[in-house]
């Protein structure tokens, strides 16, 4: 019994899974299964958690070797990440915008602490991978700071850089069988914890 | 606070490192950052553990950093116990027993004076010592003033000799036999630095110095499933920063474990923190060490 091409099939692909089985998508530098993995980590990144400016590296920006495996780099909606010592800063600065304000007459008395969006380098992994702390030096060892601009013009910065983004990190993306992504933040080095 | 020479002593008994000196508690926790774990307890109250002191026993990471910068020597207490006793002089051994005799005989007349202190509050609180601290005024009165006429005021006839008495029991009094609770005096620490192994290190050992050497304390890490928990200061000011695992340079471990721990950090506003020694890299200003720093990232 034929179906009628109008009528919908019995198991429609997920969007997903037309993305992961989509093979222009693929690039010869990395196995299949990584590329499928950080394919699945940016539609999540894309459409869970808001990301822009998504985009996908098979090559080390520093010495365009091949990365140990493709890496994501994308705008979060609002700050990831904020250093105590920033977040310090951010606050005095807030503290004096306000009092500026409220001598202004203003009666918004919030405080308005005002961060500026940074792009973030993602690490898509599996959370049945074993890890050690060689493989993720060699991953370190293959990034910028900041993540290169779309526009491949990685010398000229027009988003005035952090003064406080001085370590590199990328957010560690855990995705477990049931498709549910955790994400961490792996700072390179020792660095002291935010006080939430 | 006397101030210690270094390298000073660390005592090896059956496998642990132990100090036993205050100064020398005091001295690594102040300039080496080191604090230990009290252990002594009071033998007849051994389940009551809040409040251990003396002797502080050091992780074996703690004792290893500190002989390998040369502030201290690790020495086997039990053999330098039986090196001293066994090999004491003489005449150390005959000042060694008159010593204890001398602190014998103080120590019996402290307990006497006790008892005498008690039974004369006791008279007091009956009322009948009043009368005798009066009469014995009377005495000494009668004894200065006029040392011719009887002691007629005196009510008990006895009370003369009672000093006498006392003078007697003074010599005859038996001293107690003192059990030596520390056996420095009489034996003296080994002064040369031993040719003692240095002490066995987990292979966490890396990253406890790597901190150590920034000036982190630590902490045992089990409160919180990590190998330590590390301070940025004093534990007594401060609150840990960080929840340290260390793992060899090719050591696999689970993301899940990764999870775990920087979830646990993030909550209790700490960083989860991982660190491995490279062992091809050369040894450069930061050490052969890498450290990650893990934090749940919120969303």
């Amino acid at each position: 019994m034929a179906c009628p091409a109008d009528v919908k099939p019995p198991i429609h692909p997920s969007p997903l899974q037309l993305l992961v089985t989509d093979a222009s998508l693929l690039s010869p530098s990395h196995l299949p299964s990584l590329q499928t993995l950080a394919i699945q980590i940016q539609h999540n990144l894309q459409y869970q958690h808001s990301w822009t400016a998504l985009r996908l590296h098979t090559h080390s920006p520093l010495t365009n070797e091949p990365l140990p495996r493709p890496l994501i780099s994308g705008l979060p909606p609002k700050r990831l990440y904020v250093h105590p010592d920033e977040q310090i800063e951010l606050l005095k600065k807030a503290e004096q915008d306000r009092q500026v304000r409220s001598r202004q007459g203003d009666n918004n008395t919030a405080l308005d602490i005002k961060t500026e969006l940074e792009p973030e380098w993602v690490l898509p992994t599996r959370l049945d991978e074993k890890w050690t702390a060689h493989r993720l030096s060699d991953v370190f060892g293959a990034i910028t700071v900041v993540p290169p601009d779309e526009e491949a013009s990685d010398t000229s910065e027009d988003r005035p850089a952090n003064p406080w983004r001085t370590v590199k990190r990328i957010v560690l993306a855990a995705v477990s069988t049931d498709s549910t992504v955790v994400y961490y933040i792996v700072q390179d080095g020792v660095v002291k914890p935010r006080q939430n | 606070m006397a101030p210690v020479t270094e390298p000073f002593p660390i005592s090896n008994v059956a496998g642990r490192y132990l100090l036993f000196d205050v100064d020398v508690i005091s001295h690594v926790r102040r300039n080496h950052n080191i604090c230990g774990v009290l252990i002594g307890t009071i033998p007849n109250l051994s389940q009551q553990n809040v409040f251990l002191g003396i002797p502080l026993q050091l992780m074996p990471e703690e004792a290893r950093v500190l002989v390998e910068q040369g502030h201290a020597y690790i020495f086997d207490d039990a053999q330098a116990h039986m090196q001293g006793f066994f090999g004491m002089s003489r005449k150390d051994r005959l000042e060694f027993l008159r010593m204890m005799d001398e602190r014998g005989q103080q120590r019996a007349r402290d307990v006497r004076r006790k008892a005498e202190e008690r039974s004369e509050k006791a008279l007091r609180e009956k009322g009948l010592l009043q009368a005798r601290t009066e009469q014995k005024e009377s005495e000494a009165l009668v004894a200065e003033g006029d040392p011719g006429t009887d002691a007629g005021g005196s009510l008990f006839g006895s009370t003369p000799q009672l000093p006498a008495n006392r003078r007697v029991a003074d010599k005859k009094l038996a001293p107690h036999f003192i059990t030596p609770t520390t056996s420095y005096p009489p034996l003296a620490p080994p002064s040369q630095p031993s040719t003692l192994a240095l002490p066995e290190v987990p292979r966490q050992y890396p990253i406890y110095r790597y901190m150590q050497s920034k000036g982190y304390f630590a902490m045992p890490g089990l409160r919180f499933g990590c190998h330590y928990s590390i301070y940025p200061g004093d534990p007594l000011r401060f609150h840990s920063h960080f929840l340290t695992t260390g793992l060899g340079w090719d050591e696999e471990f689970e993301l899940l474990d990764i999870v775990g721990g920087g979830r646990l950090g993030t909550s209790v506003k700490k960083t989860y923190l991982i660190g491995a020694e490279e062992p091809e890299k050369e040894e450069g200003e930061e050490g052969k060490v890498r450290a990650f720093s893990i934090e749940w990232a919120g969303m």
